[in-house]
């Protein structure tokens, strides 16, 4: 078992990981079942658990088992449960409307996943030791950037919920990969803020179903001055 | 030095003591009206006696209120400019807060009288240290406080619509003059790397041309908007006859001088020497001001708004021998700029005192004929003697005619301007008579409006039932009225004596000391101290006033007690029984003038007769006349319809569409990113 030990592999399997990450992303722009997103979303919270793992393993740093724990738990086990049950309450289970058609949004994360490359190569100045950025800072922009996408090309809150959160995914791919993890209460602190942010906006969510008879947003457009 | 700072202070504190008084007397009007108004008064008094200390003073005190921190200091400087317009501000407050006592009496009961008194003496504490502020940053707050008791006071009857519509014009251009002003003071701070005004001195003129420019323009019209030079006037006219009337009275008189204070300070003491096109330009936008303001003024019914329509006249009238001393300034001729210098600061201060003085007359004809409309009122001189009175007084004297002090300041006006003619050999002095011959025609049109005004409202029959049931003004507000008319009588007759204050001002800001020159036969007579310069004698004048007017009774007395007395109506030409209709009106005495200006007002006119059976038998008939309210219409309708159509334009991008919204945040990421990977 000498490869376990080794940087090189390490590097490999961290960027294999969050290339893995960004295909689920690009998979979950053209999914239609919410259902299915909201397990693609949860596949893809594993992974990033286990990039941070991994990252912790071979560099030694203790407290990103923590993250890698705590996003485990927390993203890719409780979330999914919650947004499903959410689901559940309010009676939708397929069907995503986007508003782009499918072909054309994919093409669009192509080219968000060119610019995030073209943006995280002028972004990357590598430190000693720390190999590992180059492609995987690229990956976090590109799911970030892609995440973002999906929240406009959506209609319904709640899939805009599920967008935000994998946009949020990108954020903690790119954190952990640049600075092999930050303060542990500065991480403690995302996650709790993440947590938190999926059950007001679920609440939210529900809420203007109730009022509006619609969780279409873009039938909110009375609230404007 | 150390009692005048103490009286200052004093001062002060009597004025935040009233705003107190006030604030805790909501619920019980009469204390807070006695309590606070006292307490004004005897702030304005202090602070009157400091102001004479300051002007004499022999050096500047300058320093600093416990507060203020690392950034900025409240430096107070009470050098002798400030401690004349602090003079001005406490003869105006003394006699406004006697007149309050009457004139706010009325109102227990109905309106928040604390309020009232509140706004009142935090305007006050306000204007005095706007005059004696010396640190940028402490100037803007106090001018910040002022411009806001002045709406506060402003929209105090705030139940009617064009007093919120008026409160809100001034809030909206006093603010856009304030950010005018904030930007020129901080090209000034940024060129001497402080903000106290001790480091702004002559700094202006060793800027770049174009940054002279800017500094000039800038403060020019920031200061402007609150002194209301034309075209940056509208809030005024709006504004003046809507408040209170005591208020009213502060406003012409002080609140508007805060602008030309301001000018004072940056002309004489920012700008070392300026650029002569600097002075042309005030000179050029002091005689459009008072032609057009007496102009406005002429055709206005309403009494308050034909007054706020005269104190655009009157800053203009200052604002020509401001520019007048700058002119002269850029030519090196400082004895002329001092005497320019000294007549606008002269008018400055007969302004004030005249123009309260014909608004408190104004208020005590509201307060008891309650009417601002002229073609309602008409022989109020029986009911309202002393009123009437005090009134003619303010008329003659801002009529600019002997022996009054608007004879005098408006005078040495002309002096200065004469002189200017002779004063250099390029085409510049051709300004010189084409302003005084402007000027001329402004102060009789002014004459002309004030006949009328007075005519109007105080002679002949009453024109309405209220005015025939019109009574005096009570006594406080018949002494505060008196004092202001003594005032005009005393700095009209005196005004070689008040001539000195003025030599401090002009030796620091010229070094030239006038005071001397200006007074001849042993201080009887003005005289011009120039050239050619004419010399004149109020006291002369109003000698051979009173003998004349004496004479009639002496020939009577020799001649006429043995003949035969026949009492009878005047003006019936033999046909009893006449009545108010029969009545020149205000519209019927300025019609001459409306046709000979038409070209400006615009006049339209609308007639409609109702009949019956035929059209030679009207049963009604029904009169439409009005002007043009020129610079509203065009130059402001534009640009407010201009910055609406923006405004519609822009509220496309406000779509109410959350995808919309995420949109532009996503596309300015992207760019943000791209951009950012470019460097």
């Amino acid at each position: 078992m000498e490869f376990l030990n080794n940087p090189e592999f390490g590097e490999k399997l961290v960027t294999l990981m969050a290339a893995l990450a960004l295909v689920i992303q690009i998979a979950m722009v053209g999914q239609r079942s919410l259902i299915m997103n909201i397990r693609m979303y949860g596949t893809q919270s594993f992974l990033l658990g286990a990039i941070a793992g991994a990252i912790a393993h071979f560099n030694g740093a203790w407290h990103i088992y923590i993250a890698a724990f705590l996003t485990i738990t927390v993203k890719a086990i409780l979330l999914p449960i919650l947004l499903e049950r959410l689901a559940d309450r309010i009676g939708i289970r397929h069907e995503i409307e986007p508003i782009l058609g499918t072909p054309v949004s994919i093409v669009i994360s192509g080219a968000l996943t060119f610019i995030a490359y073209i943006v995280g190569e002028s972004f990357y100045h590598p430190g000693p030791g720390a190999a590992l950025g180059r492609n995987t800072l690229a990956v976090a922009i590109s799911i970030f950037l892609i995440g973002f996408f999906m929240m406009i090309n959506r209609r319904k809150a709640l899939t805009q919920v599920l967008a935000l959160l994998s946009l949020e995914n990108g954020v903690f791919l790119a954190a952990i990969c640049l600075t092999y993890g930050m303060p542990l209460i500065v991480e403690v602190g995302v996650f709790f803020d993440v947590l938190v942010a999926a059950l007001v906006l679920g609440i939210l969510v529900y809420r203007i179903r109730e009022n509006f008879e619609s969780m279409d947003v873009s039938k909110m457009r009375r609230l404007r001055g | 030095m150390f009692s005048l700072n103490v009286l200052f202070s004093g001062g002060l504190i009597a004025y935040a003591a009233g705003a107190a008084a006030g604030l805790a007397g909501f619920r019980a009007p009469r204390a807070a009206r006695v309590i606070a108004f006292s307490l004004a008064l005897a702030g304005a008094l202090l602070e009157i006696v400091a102001a004479a200390l300051a002007i004499f003073a022999p050096a500047t005190s300058t320093w600093s209120l416990p507060f203020g921190g690392a950034l900025f200091s409240w430096t107070v400087r009470l050098n002798p400019l400030s401690g004349f317009f602090n003079l001005t501000l406490g003869v105006l407050a003394a006699a406004a807060s006697i007149y309050s006592f009457g004139y706010v009496r009325h109102m227990e009961g109905k309106r928040n009288v604390g309020s009232l008194a509140f706004f009142y003496n935090l305007l006050l504490l306000s204007l005095t240290l706007v005059f004696t502020a010396a640190n940028a940053f402490f100037f803007l707050v106090a001018w910040e406080v002022m411009a806001l008791s002045a709406y506060c006071l402003i929209s105090f009857e705030h139940e009617k619509a064009p007093t919120r519509r008026a409160g809100m014009v001034f809030l909206i251009m006093s603010h856009a003059g304030t950010g005018l002003l904030l930007i020129g003071f901080l090209l000034l701070a940024r060129a001497s790397g402080s903000l106290e005004f001790s480091s702004f001195h002559q700094l202006a003129s060793t800027m770049s041309p174009r940054e002279q420019a800017a500094v000039f323009l800038l403060f020019f019209a920031g200061f402007g908007v609150k002194a209301g030079v034309i075209p940056l006037h509208v809030w005024l006219p709006a504004a003046h006859p809507v408040a209170p009337s005591n208020i009213s009275g502060l406003m012409s008189g002080i609140v508007i001088k805060t602008g030309i204070y301001g000018m004072a300070l940056v002309f004489f003491d920012f700008f070392g020497l300026p650029p002569v096109w600097t002075g042309m330009v005030v000179l050029a936008v002091g005689v459009v001001s008072a032609l057009l303001g007496v102009l406005y003024a002429l055709v206005e019914h309403d009494l308050k708004r034909l007054l706020a329509y005269h104190s655009i006249e009157n800053i203009g009238i200052i604002l020509i021998g401001f520019g007048a001393a700058l002119v002269f300034r850029a030519l090196g001729k400082p004895e002329l700029a001092a005497l320019a210098f000294i007549a606008g600061l002269y008018h400055t201060l007969n302004h004030a005192i005249f123009k309260c003085l014909l608004f408190f007359g104004a208020g005590s004809v509201l307060h008891s004929a309650r009417t601002r409309n002229m073609e309602e009122m008409g022989g109020l001189i029986r009911r309202m003697p002393v009123t009437a009175a005090c009134f003619l007084l303010g008329a003659i004297a801002i009529s600019g005619l002997p022996p009054l002090n608007g004879f005098v300041s408006e005078w040495l006006t002309y002096q200065a301007l004469l002189a200017g003619f002779g004063s250099s050999q390029d085409l510049t002095r051709v300004a010189f008579p084409i302003a005084g011959a402007l000027l001329s025609l402004t102060a009789a049109l002014a004459a002309a409006c004030f006949v009328k005004a007075f005519g109007i409202s105080f002679l002949a029959l009453p024109r309405s039932d209220q005015a025939a049931e019109a009574h005096e003004a009570p006594f406080s507000m018949q002494l505060g009225m008196g004092i202001l008319a003594a005032c005009c009588v005393a700095l009209g007759l005196g005004a070689t004596w008040f001539l000195k204050v003025f030599d401090p001002i002009t030796g620091a800001a010229l070094g030239v000391r006038m005071s001397a020159r200006l007074a001849a036969g042993n201080g009887f007579a003005l005289a011009a101290g120039t050239a050619h310069g004419g010399t004149v004698s109020t006291v002369g004048i109003a000698a051979v006033l009173v003998l004349l007017s004496a004479l009639p009774a002496m020939l009577w007395f020799v001649w006429g007690r043995s003949a035969r007395r026949v009492q009878g109506p005047t003006w019936d030409c033999g046909l009893p029984g006449l009545t108010a209709a029969n009545e020149y009106t205000a519209t019927g005495f300025s019609k001459p003038f409306r046709m000979v200006f038409a070209a400006l007002y615009r006049p339209k006119r609308e007639i409609q007769h109702e009949y019956e059976v035929s059209p030679y038998y009207p049963t009604a008939v029904r009169f439409e006349s009005e002007i043009e309210a020129a610079f509203e219409k065009r130059f402001y309708k534009p640009f407010q319809e201009a910055l609406m159509g923006m405004a519609r334009r822009m509220r496309s991008v406000q779509a109410g569409s959350i995808h919309a919204y995420l949109a532009y945040i996503f596309v300015a990421l992207i760019l943000l990113l791209l951009f950012g990977a470019r460097g």
